[in-house]
């Protein structure tokens, strides 16, 4: 589809929003970018109401800037943060309700293998740690454990952010929130184990960084989810707000977490392994 | 009045580098021209975090980023 999926009807351009020709004329519609050239395109995602120097919308940012297919993909999202941002991007965007995120992707993502037998539609489940692991946990467990072929990721910032500083059960033991005012009493549950247990074909786990790594982490999720399996990415998204990080510290914090609980940590089948050796050995990057 | 950072070009021409664009977390705000070979902000977007701040002085000691007061319009 590429370019087309956008493109200006002749005589149409004068009317058209400035933002709009820039994602024509300077996107990533039919090209594929680099993240290392983020500042020189125009990005999939516009301006949005989430927080100042947030670390999920700078999630939000690499990710857009990584999708290796985004004239076919679909984000689905839902109640929290990232909504926010996800909604405010030139890529279909699904809200599901609360908690049902990924019963909604596995359903998109068997209707579009029927509708569209010879495309590739990549599907993409980004949400908190309240709507995954929390209130959507059965339904993200059952998505992996049928082997539904769609990338989960969950931005944890370790709280409701959006619903003003709830405990999830990503927070970790003992923090202090403001509706855990004794301190979290239990630990800080282990996604990625959970999510191997569970069938997933790549798991992976990361704080940002490092905005090329995130890139690939995110493309390989989406390339062994369109072969294989279920994937999931397990991203530390600072909230400051209900952490009070301030903003010029935000970086800083995520740099720290790095060296305690969230260093870089990439696990796959055997099967992926191979694809993705075969694949990069023809390019020294992951590509499509 | 808002507030937004701003960045020396020349002293940023300097160095064939752009991390702080890298990590802004905003879209289509800190940008970086190509021939000019600086990074620059797109004042009406910017959230004024002043995490390019961070990296710039904090990280690279180059110091070529500072956070400022515009006023509405400029
Ligand atoms: C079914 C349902 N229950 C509760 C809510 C209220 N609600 C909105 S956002 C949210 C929590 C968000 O936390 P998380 O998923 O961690 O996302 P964050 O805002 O932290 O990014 C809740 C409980 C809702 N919208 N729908
Ligand atoms: S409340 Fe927290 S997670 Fe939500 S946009 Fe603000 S900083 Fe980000
Ligand atoms: S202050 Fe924050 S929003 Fe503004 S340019 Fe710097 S990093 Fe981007
Ligand atoms: S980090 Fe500093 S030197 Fe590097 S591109 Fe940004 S402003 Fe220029
Ligand atoms: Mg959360």
């Amino acid at each position: 589809m590429g370019l087309e999926y956008v493109r200006i009807s002749p005589g149409f351009e004068r009317y058209m929003p400035k933002d709009y020709v820039d994602l024509v004329k300077y996107g990533q519609f039919g090209r594929q970018v680099d993240v290392q050239q983020l500042g020189q395109f125009k990005e999939l995602v516009e301006e949005h109401p989430m927080c100042a120097g947030c670390f999920m919308a700078y999630f939000i940012r690499i990710f857009y800037a990584s999708l290796p297919n985004p004239e076919d993909t679909i984000v689905i999202g839902t109640a929290g943060c990232a909504r926010l941002a996800l909604s405010q991007a030139a890529v279909p965007f699904v809200y599901g309700n609360y908690g049902d995120t990924n019963a909604v992707a596995s359903g998109l993502k068997r209707a579009l293998t029927i509708r569209f037998p010879d495309k590739v539609k990549d599907v993409v489940v980004i949400a908190g740690d309240g709507g995954l692991i929390d209130i959507g946990f059965g339904m993200t467990m059952h998505s992996w454990f049928r082997r539904e072929k769609f990338t989960t990721i969950m931005v944890d910032n370790e709280v409701y952010g959006n619903t003003g500083g709830q405990e999830s059960g990503m927070s970790p033991k003992g923090v202090q929130l403001k509706m855990a005012p004794k301190g979290k009493q239990f630990d800080k549950i282990n996604a990625v184990e959970l999510a191997k247990v569970a069938g997933c074909v790549y798991v992976a786990k990361l704080a940002p960084t490092n905005p090329k790594r995130i890139a690939k982490t995110i493309r390989r999720a989406i390339l062994a989810a369109r072969h294989f399996g279920p994937t999931f990415i397990h991203a530390y998204t600072s909230c400051n707000i209900e952490y009070s990080i301030p903003t010029e510290k935000v970086l800083e914090d995520a740099r720290k977490r790095e060296k305690q609980d969230f260093a870089f940590y990439e696990w796959m089948t055997d099967e992926v392994r191979e694809y993705f050796e075969e694949i990069e050995k023809q390019s020294q990057e992951v590509k499509v | 009045m808002y507030y937004v950072a701003e960045v020396n070009e020349s002293e940023c021409a300097k160095y064939n580098c752009k991390q702080c664009v890298l990590f802004c977390p905003e879209p289509n705000t800190l940008m970086y021209h190509n021939t000019k070979h600086t990074a620059w902000v797109n004042y009406s977007r910017c959230k004024g975090c002043a995490i390019c701040v961070y990296v710039c002085s904090d990280l690279l000691k180059r110091n070529c980023i500072q956070m400022v007061m515009m006023t509405t319009g400029d």
